[in-house]
């Protein structure tokens, strides 16, 4: 479980705060895989970031023991100066790794890159650093996955490849994702969190969320 | 899968310190010269100035050698630009690296100053060693006061920096005054100068700047003959030890929204 308690969450701006949530208050269960759906602008990047602990409410708590991944995006925390193999020993240490080689070949194994592991970042196609991104996080053992839209990218085999990947650990850990594809979030997740106006409801129901997204 | 160890606060920021580090060597020199031109570089600079300043005068500046009284300058105030630099646009350069919540904005400044100030240690052995290999007379009457100066005032940049790169988020205008108020500190920090030269009635208007005691008392502590005019080792402690809390104040009370921002 994923404690949200009285969190408070704003941007300054020339025209004074712009709040995305206020005084909220919520249970994320773990267990099951995660939908989150809301508009452009309703905060789920926000929300997201903010699980990770990649950013911090302004005020009040997100409570968790859980192992959480960081948001893995389409080029989190990569630099193009340096090798695929670089990358991954980066984030590998950063994560506390146990044994960096081991990870090291998963990553390279899972990502494809072949002979391109050992080349900078800089000189791969935009299909290629996704790849690398998501192959880092899923070579890590987490209790809850951070997913955002990076399923989507890549070309056909590596999709398929990754969401035969994405499955697997959803049977034994969570995933919690974001897209803006349907077809994607009904592949993963079984129950959905909508946001609207800071406000957040679950539901245990994917389809019945995504109607109700539909219906705003 | 690869599993990930049950690290303590410490552990965690050590492997993110030295992973950050190794990141920085990395990315930092990309052409065939490499790190080697980060030695280099200065070693030239202050060899080539400090050895034509002491050739201009009789050799001497206050009973020491010219080369040796310039290299503790240009050296002292290197070490406080570039460390001070470093660490304050570390802040703002790691932000793609918040994402992990391992990385808080504290991790990159000391991983690159730690480089830097590594790189200015490399420095002086290298300019000891070409010191040695013309057969200057090296000399450090008081070695532990010297290490106390260069740590204090090491210190005080990395903790000026950290303040600095942690305000100039919330104050953009912070950054792009930076240079205008870092140059003129190469020419009033006694890097040309000895206080000795300045009347007593004058100190005032040089005085307050610790930069200028961590040189003129690590000249002290080379040739205690050079003496210790209006410097003291407490006011440079004291300003340190001032600038650390006040930096961590900040720091503690902005870092996350630094990270948000």
């Amino acid at each position: 479980m994923i404690q949200i308690r009285n969190v408070d969450k704003y941007y300054n701006s020339h025209i004074g705060r712009q709040y995305v949530f206020q005084d909220l208050n919520f249970d994320i269960p773990i267990g099951s895989n995660i939908a989150l759906l809301g508009k452009n602008g309703a905060g789920k990047s926000t929300l997201f970031r903010m699980l990770a602990k990649s950013e911090y409410p302004n005020a009040g708590q997100i409570i968790t023991d859980q192992k959480i991944s960081w948001p893995v995006a389409l080029a989190s925390g990569i630099h193009p100066a340096m090798t695929g193999r670089e990358n991954t020993r980066f984030i590998g240490k950063v994560n506390g790794v146990e044994d960096l080689d081991d990870y090291e070949n998963k990553v390279k194994r899972f990502s494809e890159l072949d002979k391109k592991f050992d080349l900078p970042v800089a000189t791969y196609s935009s299909g290629m650093r996704p790849r690398l991104a998501f192959a880092c996080s899923v070579a890590i053992d987490f209790d809850v996955y951070l997913i955002d839209e990076v399923t989507s990218v890549g070309d056909a085999s590596f999709k398929r490849k990754a969401r035969k990947a994405l499955f697997r650990k959803s049977q034994t850990s969570s995933v919690i994702m974001v897209s803006h594809q349907m077809s994607e979030l009904q592949l993963f997740c079984d129950s959905a969190i909508l946001l609207d106006a800071g406000k957040l409801v679950f539901y245990s129901d994917l389809d019945e969320a995504i109607e109700r997204y539909d219906e705003l | 899968m690869a599993t990930v160890l049950k690290r303590n606060q410490w552990q965690i920021w050590k492997d993110v310190i030295f992973a950050l580090m190794v990141r920085e060597v990395r990315t930092g020199f990309n052409d065939k010269l490499g790190l080697s031109w980060a030695i280099l570089h200065p070693i030239a600079f202050i060899f080539i100035l400090s050895f034509i300043r002491g050739r201009l005068d009789g050799g001497e500046t206050h009973s020491i050698p010219t080369f040796v009284f310039m290299a503790y300058g240009l050296l002292l105030i290197q070490l406080f630009l570039t460390v001070f630099d470093s660490a304050s646009k570390a802040v703002k350069k790691a932000k793609p690296l918040y994402a992990f919540r391992q990385v808080q904005p504290i991790s990159p400044v000391i991983a690159s100053s730690l480089f830097e100030i590594l790189v200015k240690v490399m420095v002086f052995i290298g300019i000891s060693v070409i010191m040695y290999l013309m057969q200057m007379e090296i000399r450090v009457d008081d070695f532990l006061a010297l290490i106390l100066n260069v740590c204090a005032l090491a210190l005080f940049s990395v903790f000026f920096g950290l303040m600095f790169g942690v305000l100039s988020l919330f104050v953009p205008e912070l950054s792009k005054m930076q240079n205008l108020l870092t140059r003129p500190l190469f020419f009033i920090s006694g890097v040309f100068f000895s206080m000795r030269d300045v009347p007593p009635e004058y100190w005032y208007l040089l005085d307050w700047n610790p930069i200028l005691h961590a040189i003129e008392l690590s000249r002290y502590s080379a040739y205690t003959s050079y003496g210790n005019t209006a410097v003291s080792t407490n006011y440079l402690l004291l300003v340190t030890l001032g600038v650390v809390f006040l930096a961590m104040l900040i720091y503690r009370s902005l870092w996350k929204s630094a990270v948000s921002r």
